[in-house]
């Protein structure tokens, strides 16, 4: 059996998270391929529903960050 | 274009271009050792050897220098070509069967032991070493000698003036044959090395093009042409080549611009002290002596070792680190420089608390100080928690003694204790936390300019001025005006801008260029026609991503009517030709997949601008930062992932609006809450730039604390000097002075806002409403009135501000003392007050030296915890000390005991150095009591900013927003924001008095589209999104309203459009827009096709 590679959606704050997503790479840090990073005004917008269409769409987690 | 067949797949390449070129741009490997994309290719090594049929027979070619013709047919990897090359392969291993590349070559082919004879080479003779060297222009090596006897050699094998040394050989050597030690050995007659690279402080080498660092302005790469071989040859030309904007001009001149100006700004800035000169510290001779500067880069993620702790000598990560402070600072024996540089305790401790967040708590970090000097705002706290929860070491004494230990690179230093101790401890490495001084540059540049320095070579500027120099327009600011640290020299430019500007106020707007206005066109209603621009980023991208793949991707989008590729979209001529392909192609959503959106949004949203769209049509997708750069071992998994974030871009732009950013006129009035000398600053400086401000002053004159200062550290009496600015600020028209006045009511919001002022002690209810477009909180600070060391028993008893006045008053008594004693952090740097107040050291010493004009023979003495006279004010500490004052050191846990009785007034303290009890009988004894702010909690609620622990205002940033609230159009200055001498309180004062201007010289000021907007048909009224906006946007309808009364509404102006209220609406009334529900589920529900979702 292959290795299980978990399949994350971020939904990350501009102010911070989003910018710190942008200095892993300017530090080219290295990280799985299988995130996709939704970018939020702040973690402030989260709205419960996002995470439960993520998780719906096959998101094997959600990690919400600001 | 030619066609022919790779692998049985039908492929084009152009004329002219060889196999390997058009297998690579397919993304079929084929081996090569002796290939340089820079170089005429050689077919060296045979390795890339492939299959050709040429319609009647097969034959081998290299891949690397065979060119394509029409209908031929190559295979790359069949089992012929696949047995010629592990031949190749094993006669290689043979060759050089220690080179660990060919080595793991065999190892793919199978290879262990080869058949043949071992020989001991390291060289292939694959010819890139001469091949690069001939294109350097240098020719300095090529292949000598024949069959077996040939080799890699210069002409005779002897050390050559041809070989310039550029080190392009040991660049380009696959196997590791030549390198730079070779080069000095065997080729040049000059040494051979890396490129010190100056941002790396030379711990890592740089290119002879390059950027200087990642986050350099401009971004764009310089050559130096004083290594480039271009220059030394003519030969080379490699960048020019692969340029794919053709950008790089070799004859360009250095050119002299000039200016016509009405004013200087100075910001030169400062060199880091050079400790080579100091023998004793072992600089020069041990690689694990370094200086801070080159700490921090090593403690960097962007540095020489990526971050990872470790030392240059053997790249063992350290487990015992030693700081010493002062080198280069506060030492009249070695360099001369006998200013304290303000700044190095500070970053000392900040290396030490980082050392151990890098290494883990096992390593010891341990600073060798005289002073410890936290005089910043929240500085002190940051000290106390590096001692007492970090763990790092604090050892009050000069380490006089660094030795290296022989058969290990440790270092034992030899240092004494205050009891006189001697100590021997060893050290993985030690860190000289070097000075601040002015380089030699700036000093023959202030002489040029005509313009005085100090004795530390640092701009003179006097106190009540600080950015102004002895030469009328020149201004200066940052560390060339002192050394100091960056809120500070922050500070400073802003206030030097001020000054430029109250000199050419009646130049403003002579020269501004309006801008071009093109029409916005109307898109709503439209269907969809969305452009995507697929940025390549060079090779930042295109390097990882394949990127026509993912514009090709992009087409099958729904809606998309337009996709290309970029080489670079954020250059200037990509913008003109993306403007034109959006008119053209009557794009109305665009979707650029680049970098970030963080710096590069505006930059394409002025595109759209430009093209006539509405800024918010679009939307930007990170496919470098966030993609090519964090996933380049996995170019497909890259590649897909591009794919996906366009796909989830192209569903949300469909979905956006445009929108309207709501223009309101700022008030051009300026409010300033307090009259003392950093509020009055301000006045005189928006004053004289013509704005109409009103200063509210709670007492019945102006002034503030510096009414009660005597002098200053540069020895400028305070008085009259306050008199000329309050004079000025008197005179001028455009001010008006609300004396026993309070603010009891704000209102509105940036550039609007309305404030009640009351008049205090009028008798009549004397209320005034003033409009005004900004506000200054400079409400100031006062002494703390001490209950320790009976003080109010005995009038001998007195603060530095009483002593002040008693000397101001010419107090006849003071002469005749015999003894006088001054306590210092009177309520400074204890568990209820944890901050230093800064200014008190400098006063009291101040003090003691205007006792000792008065009667040179009276005995004074300062008890201190950490004398804290910072820059150049550590003069008046020397000169003190030189005068006679006699300095005692005393801890937190033994403060000084003092006793009044029977009319004698003792102070007893242990002196720490004698180890004794001493008793001091005193005439007088001065307080150095802790600077409190006025804290005013109803004034902070009422411009919504906020209040730190200790009771000063929290400005907007630490470092980069020191003057400014997190509240537009708020700012703040003088003691309500930290305790600082006049000086700083003057500078900060102007500081204020720029940033203000910025906002109030414009007519009108938009907000973000992106804001929030209720429905009052569904709002349900519960008040949630009133009670939980940050920024009390959200407000309800009056009752009484003609629609919706008592529903929500949410102000533009004031809306930050974070989202809180609209995640927080229970009954989905408020949309964000820009970030709607409908547009973020667009981007959930586009990721089902996702890599594997």
């Amino acid at each position: 059996m292959s290795e299980w590679k978990p399949k994350i959606v971020a939904f990350l704050c501009n102010w911070c998270s989003y910018g710190a997503a942008d200095l892993a790479g300017v530090s080219r840090m290295e990280y799985p391929p299988y995130i996709r990073v939704i970018r939020i005004p702040c973690a402030g917008r989260m709205d419960p529903k996002f995470a439960l269409a993520a998780l719906r769409e096959g998101a094997d987690g959600v990690w919400v960050s600001g | 274009m030619v066609t022919f067949k790779l692998n049985g797949k039908t492929v084009q390449g152009d004329e002219g271009q060889y196999i390997l070129q058009v297998a690579e741009k397919y993304g079929v490997d084929i081996p090569t050792l002796c290939h340089h994309k820079a170089l005429e290719p050689a077919g060296m090594c045979r390795l890339c050897t492939v299959e050709l049929f040429d319609g009647r027979r097969t034959r081998f070619v290299t891949a690397c220098n065979y060119p394509i013709w029409e209908g031929m047919e190559v295979s790359t990897d069949s089992e012929m070509v696949h047995d010629g090359r592990k031949l190749i392969v094993e006669m290689l291993l043979s060759r050089c069967p220690e080179v660990p590349l060919i080595q793991n070559l065999a190892q793919g082919y199978g290879i262990s032991e080869p058949r043949f004879k071992k020989e001991e080479d390291t060289c292939i003779l694959c010819g890139l070493c001469t091949r690069v060297c001939e294109r350097m222009g240098a020719n300095a090596i090529s292949l000598t000698g024949r069959g077996v006897e040939m080799k890699v050699d210069t002409p005779f094998g002897l050390n050559t003036e041809a070989c310039l040394a550029c080190g392009a050989c040991a660049s380009v050597c696959p196997t590791g044959h030549i390198t730079l030690e070779r080069v000095n050995q065997k080729h040049a007659r000059i040494a051979a090395g890396l490129i010190p690279s100056e941002y790396d402080v030379g711990l890592n080498g740089r290119k002879a093009v390059y950027v200087p660092y990642a986050q350099a302005v401009p971004n764009t790469p310089v050559i130096d042409r004083d290594v480039c071989m271009h220059f030394k040859t003519g030969g080379c030309e490699i960048c020019a080549e692969f340029c794919g904007v053709d950008a790089i001009d070799y004859t360009m001149e250095d050119e002299i611009v000039e200016l016509d100006v009405g004013s200087i700004i100075l910001a030169p800035g400062f060199e880091p002290f050079d400790p080579s000169a100091f023998d004793s510290y072992n600089y020069i001779n041990h690689a694990n002596v370094i200086t801070s500067m080159e700490m921090e880069r090593i403690l960097s993620a962007s540095g020489p070792f990526e971050g990872h702790l470790i030392r240059p000598s053997d790249h063992k990560e350290p487990k015992k680190i030693a700081w010493f402070q002062c080198v280069g600072s506060r030492d009249v024996n070695r360099c001369d420089n006998s200013y304290c540089s303000s700044v190095c305790c500070m970053y000392a401790i900040k290396e030490a608390v980082i050392t151990k967040e890098h290494a883990g708590d096992d390593v010891d970090c341990a600073i060798f100080f005289m002073d410890m000097r936290t005089h910043g705002k929240d500085f002190e706290r940051f000290y106390d928690k590096a001692r007492e929860k970090e763990g790092v070491r604090f050892i009050r004494s000069r380490v006089h003694t660094i030795d290296s230990i022989p058969g290990s690179d440790d270092l034992s230093l030899k240092y004494v204790l205050d009891d006189g101790q001697m100590v021997t401890e060893t050290f993985d490495m030690v860190v000289l936390s070097v000075g601040l001084q002015t380089p030699p540059e700036v000093v023959e540049l202030a002489k040029k300019l005509d313009i005085e320095l100090t004795a530390g070579n640092f701009c003179k500027t006097p106190t009540f001025d600080p950015v102004v120099t002895s030469r009328p327009g020149i201004f200066v600011c940052g560390a060339f005006q002192g050394p100091k640290d960056i809120p500070q020299a922050v500070v400073d430019s802003s206030a030097a801008a001020a000054a430029a500007g109250e000199i050419l106020v009646s130049a403003r707007h002579s020269n501004t260029k309006e801008k071009e206005v093109i029409p916005e066109t109307n898109v709503i209603n439209e269907r969809p026609r969305i452009g995507v621009f697929v940025c390549r980023c060079g090779t930042n991208i295109a390097g990882v991503v394949n990127v026509p793949a993912v514009a090709e991707y992009a087409k099958s989008l729904p809606y998309v009517t337009y996709t290309t590729d970029n080489l670079y979209s954020c250059s200037q001529d990509t913008q003109e030709v993306m403007t034109a392909i959006i008119k053209k192609e009557k794009l109305n959503r665009v979707v650029v997949a680049a970098c970030t959106p963080k710096t590069h949004e505006p930059l394409f949203q002025e595109t759209l601008v430009n093209a006539g769209l509405n800024k918010y049509l679009f939307e930007m997708c990170n496919i470098r930062n966030q993609d090519s750069w964090v996933h380049k071992t996995t170019p497909d998994l890259a590649t897909e992932k591009a794919k996906d974030l366009v796909r989830m871009a192209v569903s949300k732009v469909g979905l956006m609006e445009p929108l309207k950013e709501t223009a309101f006129e700022v008030n051009q009035n300026a409010l300033i809450i307090g009259g003392g000398v950093a509020g009055l600053t301000v006045a005189k400086s928006l004053g004289r730039q013509g704005y109409q401000t009103h200063i509210v002053e709670k007492g019945d004159r102006l002034g503030g604390q510096a009414e009660k200062l005597y002098r200053t550290a540069d020895g400028e009496t305070v008085k009259p000097k306050l008199r000329q600015l309050i004079d000025e600020i008197t005179k001028n028209d455009n001010i008006t002075i609300h004396l026993d006045t309070e603010l009891t009511d704000v209102d509105g919001f940036v550039g609007n806002f309305k404030s009640t002022l009351s008049r205090n002690g009028s008798g009549n209810d004397d209320e005034t409403v003033i409009e005004h477009g900004v506000a200054v909180i400079a409400t100031g600070g006062k002494p703390y009135t001490p209950s320790e060391y009976h003080y109010g028993e005995d009038s001998r008893i007195m603060t530095s501000l009483m002593l002040d006045q008693k000397i101001m008053e010419g107090d006849s008594d003071l002469k005749n003392l015999d003894t006088a004693v001054f306590i210092q952090c009177v309520g400074s740097r204890q568990p209820d007050r944890p901050y230093c107040s800064r200014v008190c050291c400098t006063h009291s010493i101040d003090s003691a030296l205007t006792l000792k004009e008065m009667n040179p023979d009276m005995n004074i003495y300062i008890l201190y915890r950490d004398i804290r006279t910072y820059g150049e004010r550590e003069y008046l500490y020397k000169e003190a000390r030189d005068k006679g004052v006699i300095f005692i050191r005393y801890s937190l846990d033994a403060k000084p005991i003092v006793e009044v009785e029977d009319g004698q007034l003792d102070i007893e303290l242990t002196d720490p150095i004698l180890d004794r009890p001493v008793k001091i009988s005193a005439g007088l004894l001065c307080l150095a009591t802790a600077v409190i702010p006025n804290q005013d909690e109803k004034l902070a609620r009422m411009f919504k900013v906020s209040v730190n622990d200790d009771g000063f205002f929290v400005e907007r940033h630490a470092k980069l927003g020191p003057s400014e609230f997190a509240t537009d159009g708020v700012y703040l200055c003088g003691l309500a924001h930290y305790p600082k001498p006049v000086d700083e309180s003057v500078v900060q004062g102007r500081a204020v008095a720029s940033r203000a201007v910025t906002l109030l010289a414009k007519d009108k000021i938009y907000t973000s589209g992106q804001v929030a907007e209720t429905d009052p048909a569904i709002c349900s009224a519960c008040n949630v999104c009133v009670s939980v906006c940050p920024y009390g946007a959200p407000s309800l309808t009056p009752e009484d309203a003609r629609f919706f009364p008592g529903t929500a509404e949410i102000n533009p102006v004031l809306c930050k459009g974070c989202g809180l209220c609209v995640a927080s609406c229970r009954s989905g009334a408020i949309h964000l827009k820009g970030f709607d529900n409908d547009q973020i589920f667009a981007q959930i529900f586009s990721l089902d096709q996702a890599v594997g979702l």
